[in-house]
């Protein structure tokens, strides 16, 4: 056992732990971060994503120790003052979550997506989106709700037929 | 406080966090096959959680500034440290020019999480069949630098790949860097078929002599085979130049001559088919730059 120090959305954790732990095991379990899924446990599903020092992985291919020291955000940690950002206000107003597993994933992914580059085109969110996964199927409703952001206030129209299209 | 069902939690190991490479070779030396080299850990935690690698002692180079070097040296060609991850390679456009065969291997490899973790030594590293570095970094000429405890060597990479998961690197030894020579005015592609999957079924690395020229093509297929194929019947259907006839020649021979095996991916009957498909397609690209 030794003991991590780590940033989780701005308070400063500190836990006993063991060298074979993963920052999935030690966000979910010892932190109680619950918006952080345990899924696949294989680096294929995404729903595990953070921010770790400002940049999305899958924290279930990623040691605790590894974390010590840094700064972790999950969905929680973009907020401000408790309001939702534009894109979780986004995600509410086209119904891009379904049975909502993996929504706290994709909404981080999709706000570092923005962050990066306001005006993504969909072959830039398909990409920055390769690592997830949504089982219901919400790719079309994320993808209204990404482009409304990426235009402002304004709501998103798109033709038929390049919603049929992924 | 309960961690879950079997493949999701990791043996038990002890972790360490050498400061420079003298450490790491220290470290190596003293536990020599207990230990396992971390890079971005994408491959090593993978295999950890499959039992597939049970190491009693993991150490983590991702941090080791030694490791950390990219450089240029005109003539010579280009380093690449260890540690260095596929997104810093891509995100600084180093390969883009002059080694466009290997930036666009990088660019599809798993997804840009992954990318931020992996690192071009650990995929080369992992020996799998289906990964896309290697038939890129072979077709390239590069060679892998070894340090260990009985000094460096230099192996090229087509010989350090033995087989599937076997690598030419001994128990006390790390990979400190990838070197790729000079690669001025050639032209180069890569293709990939993967069929929705993120592994490979059939790939192929193209380097030809540029502006125009096919001459000193290499051809080098991947994920058909346990190991990475140069094929010089189809580098010889090109060589005087990459037009529509010697294109098809080059992917009738493809499919003809490069063996390919069964595995729980594709059969080889299928690849045989991906093999005429991606030679075509990396072929007409090149002919079009």
């Amino acid at each position: 056992m030794r003991e991590v120090s780590v940033k989780v959305n701005g308070r400063v954790r500190k836990r006993m732990i063991k060298d074979n732990e993963l920052l999935l095991d030690f966000l979910r379990e010892r932190l109680e971060v619950r918006s952080v899924k345990a899924a696949c446990w294989r680096g294929e599903c995404g729903l595990c994503t953070v921010l770790l020092d400002g940049h999305l992985v899958k924290s279930c291919l990623v040691l605790a120790v590894e974390a010590d020291g840094r700064e972790v955000k999950t969905v929680e940690g973009i907020t401000v003052d408790g309001e939702l950002t534009p894109i979780q206000k986004a995600f509410v107003t086209h119904g891009a979550a379904q049975c909502g597993f993996c929504t706290p994933a994709w909404v981080l992914a999709t706000h570092e997506l923005l962050k990066a580059n306001p005006h993504p085109t969909d072959a830039d969110l398909v990409e920055a989106t390769a690592g997830l996964v949504c089982r219901c199927g919400t790719y079309n409703q994320i993808r209204e709700a990404v482009a409304e952001v990426s235009e402002g206030s304004k709501p998103h129209r798109q033709p038929k037929e390049s919603l049929v299209r992924a | 406080m309960s961690f879950g069902s079997p493949y999701t939690t990791l043996p038990d190991f002890e972790y360490h966090k050498p400061a420079n490479l003298e450490e790491v070779l220290a470290l190596l030396k003293q536990y020599g096959d207990e230990a396992k080299l971390m890079g971005g850990g994408v491959g090593l935690i993978a295999f950890m959680k499959e039992r597939l690698m049970s190491p009693a002692h993991v150490i983590d180079v991702k941090e080791v500034g030694e490791l950390r070097q990219v450089s240029r040296v005109p003539g010579r060609g280009l380093s690449i440290g260890a540690a260095v991850t596929l997104s810093e390679l891509l995100e600084g456009g180093v390969l883009k020019k002059d080694y466009a065969v290997l930036h666009e291997a990088l660019a599809r490899v798993a997804d840009p999480m992954i990318r931020r973790r992996a690192t071009l030594a650990g995929n080369l590293c992992e020996a799998i069949p289906w990964v896309d570095s290697p038939p890129a970094l072979i077709a390239l000429d590069a060679t892998v630098e070894i340090a260990g405890p009985d000094g460096r060597r230099n192996v090229p990479v087509g010989s350090f790949i033995r087989g599937p998961v076997d690598i030419d690197l001994g128990p006390s030894e790390i990979v400190t860097a990838v070197a790729i020579p000079e690669a001025k005015g050639t032209d180069s592609a890569f293709e990939k078929f993967t069929g929705g999957s993120e592994f490979s079924l059939a790939s192929v690395a193209v380097v030809v002599a540029g502006g125009g020229k096919s001459t000193g093509a290499k051809v080098v297929y991947g994920a058909v085979n346990s190991t990475p194929i140069r094929s010089a019947e189809v580098e010889e259907a090109i060589k005087n130049g990459i037009t529509p006839g010697s294109v098809r020649k080059a992917a009738d021979i493809a499919s003809e001559r490069v063996e390919c095996v069964d595995d729980v991916l594709a059969t080889a009957a299928y690849r045989k088919h991906l093999l005429k498909v991606i030679t075509t397609k990396v072929l007409r690209r090149l002919m079009s730059k």
